[in-house]
């Protein structure tokens, strides 16, 4: 029996004006995989991981989510369903210490008579146990402000929070992004975890070596039109970076060797 | 090794103000041998109180990245709303009623047109503020308006509590502490935080940003109109011209009291800090002697030493660089 997709994306547009950012995209995502959404700058992958978060508005066509048809108006809808992103830079609040951050929307409340007030102490013992989690990143307290932490750190964050609020689809748009070879191994190794524990990730990227160790299947996107998807053991690194760059692929067969157009 | 305490480290940004605070204390108190007395602090919180309630609220919405140069002439649009409608016949309630929709609606205004017309709030609210300054001159053709009737309004607003302390100094603590539990205690707190600390990650987090800031502009206008109703209270009457530039003088307070101006950064109890300090450079000018116009001067100089304190504090204590 074949399994059911968790997320699937069906003839999906979206122009800027003149500019069309996505072309008829057909994806379907499954539980416990990783899939890297790879392309060059301006392909769409950032505006199509908008778009499942409801951050920005399709022109045209489905998604389905869990079976059941979804039209996010805004990422808090989709963070209800169970879908965190990471957005490109950061999403973690500089001035903010890394308890505040990690449950930013979603804090947890105690009721005090009629008041409703943060429950600091549960928050924090739960923002240790993520930290501790995330294994060895140096991170000292959990009431340290996210300023004083490295970009790796601030990554680590961002993905222990998607950890902690045990998401079925984490979006992480470049988590990679200016970091050291050592920290983008540290990211890479917390993605493993999270696919360990049920999560299904997309991980956009333009970087290949980053997402190749640890994505199942990739999808190409050029210039807005999703012309490819394909599995790990089908391609080697080059191979993919050699259809990045010429945005076409000379083997046929790789074309939409798995999820094709429905 | 991990800090297993779960105690939260608090380098609060009030810290710099303080210590400003407490050398200035030092200093007029070698200068006069008045400083340190009763009658000068109840002097010197008299004065604090009215602005120092209009600087907790504009801490609250510059923490949440917006500015608001009207909360001047709302104060003045209060106490002269509020006389005029005592002097009409209008019972107590219902004049202090009056004030709080004027004010309600003013933070409507200032808050649909930053964020709905995305207008910047600092040139939204000089707008705001000129239209109001024009309106009530013209409303009033420059005369101040008196009240001499018997409504108990006035001495519940600021009347004389223990001795010469007049009971806005008690409102101003009730302020003091709703703020501060607000800000620090509560989810709405931390949605505050995050809006100005970085609007667009907040809004990714599921935080409603623009709701957040139209809620500042209202809680901002009126305890700016509660405010105007304190001067009221403590004149028995009010001015068209009264309360400008409170609106710098509070920005001048939350600043000197440790909010970052972008946003995100600050804390209430810097703010009402930073009003007490203008508050007493104020009263112990007078008591060392110095002209009533080295006021302004000091201020600025203040302004920028607090400024100063709390870059250095934000950097070696928070690694934070702004």
């Amino acid at each position: 029996m074949e399994k059911k997709p968790l997320l699937k994306i069906v003839n999906v547009s979206k122009n800027y004006g003149q500019v069309k950012a996505l072309k008829n995209i057909n994806l379907k995502i499954y539980p416990s995989e990783v899939v890297g959404l790879i392309g060059d700058n301006g392909a769409g992958k950032s505006t199509l991981i908008k778009m499942i978060m409801g951050d920005l508005q399709r022109d045209k066509g489905k998604i389905f989510f869990k079976d059941k048809e979804v039209n996010f108006s805004s990422s808090a809808e989709a963070r209800a369903l169970g879908i965190e992103t990471v957005p490109q830079g950061s999403s973690t609040i500089e001035f903010m210490d890394i308890t505040r951050n990690l449950f930013l929307g979603k804090e947890l409340i105690k009721k005090v008579g009629f008041f409703e007030l943060l429950d600091k102490k549960r928050m924090s013992e739960e923002s240790l146990k993520v930290i501790a989690n995330l294994g060895t990143t140096g991170i000292r307290s959990a009431w340290d402000k996210v300023s004083a932490l490295s970009g790796g750190q601030r990554q680590a964050v961002s993905i222990g929070r998607l950890m902690y609020f045990k998401s079925s689809l984490a979006l992480l748009d470049e988590p990679t992004l200016n970091l050291s070879v050592r920290e983008s191994e540290k990211v890479v190794s917390l993605i493993n975890n999270m696919k360990k524990a049920g999560t299904a990730v997309i991980f956009v990227t333009h970087n290949v070596y980053h997402v190749y160790p640890v994505a199942d299947r990739f999808i190409l996107l050029d210039r807005g039109e999703m012309i490819g998807i394909f599995d790990k053991k089908d391609v080697k690194p080059e191979d993919v970076i050699e259809m990045i760059r010429t945005g076409t692929i000379k083997n046929k067969k790789l074309c939409f060797s798995k999820e094709g157009v429905q | 090794m991990m800090n297993k305490k779960h105690k939260e480290i608090v380098i609060d940004p009030s810290i710099g103000i303080i210590v400003v605070f407490i050398i200035l204390v030092i200093i007029f108190s070698l200068l006069s041998s008045n400083f340190l007395t009763l009658s000068t602090w109840i002097g010197i919180l008299n004065i604090a109180s009215e602005l120092a309630t209009v600087t907790i609220v504009v801490a609250f919405l510059m923490i949440s990245g917006e500015f608001d140069l009207s909360v001047g002439a709302v104060y003045a649009m209060s106490g002269m709303l509020l006389a005029y409608s005592l002097n009409k016949g209008i019972n107590g309630v219902f004049s202090m009623l009056i004030i709080l929709v004027f004010a309600f609606i003013v933070g409507t205004v200032n808050g649909l047109i930053a964020t709905k017309v995305k207008i910047p709030s600092f040139i939204a609210t000089l707008g705001m503020m000129m239209s109001l300054r024009g309106f009530l001159l013209i409303a009033s053709g420059g005369f101040p308006i008196g009240y001499k009737g018997d409504s108990i309004l006035p001495n519940i607003l600021n009347g004389k509590c223990i001795g010469d302390l007049r009971i806005s100094t008690v409102w101003l603590l009730l302020f003091l502490i709703l703020f501060t539990i607000v800000l620090d205690k509560t989810k709405y707190g931390n949605w505050v935080y995050a809006s100005g600390g970085n609007p667009k990650i907040a809004k990714t987090m599921g935080v409603e940003v623009a709701k957040v800031k139209r809620i500042n502009f209202i809680l901002t206008a009126v305890f700016a109109a509660i405010a105007g109703g304190f001067s009221f209270g403590r004149f028995g009457m009010s001015y068209p011209t009264l309360g400008e530039g409170l609106e710098l003088e509070a920005i001048a307070s939350t600043v000197i009291g440790g909010c970052y101006m972008a946003g995100g950064y600050g804390s209430v109890l810097g703010a009402f800090f930073g009003a007490l300090t203008i508050a007493s450079l104020r009263v112990g000018l007078v008591l060392a002697g110095a002209p009533a116009y080295w006021y302004k001067a000091f201020i600025g100089i203040i302004l920028i030493i607090g400024m100063i304190v709390n870059k250095r504090v934000m950097k070696n204590l928070l690694k934070i660089e702004v």
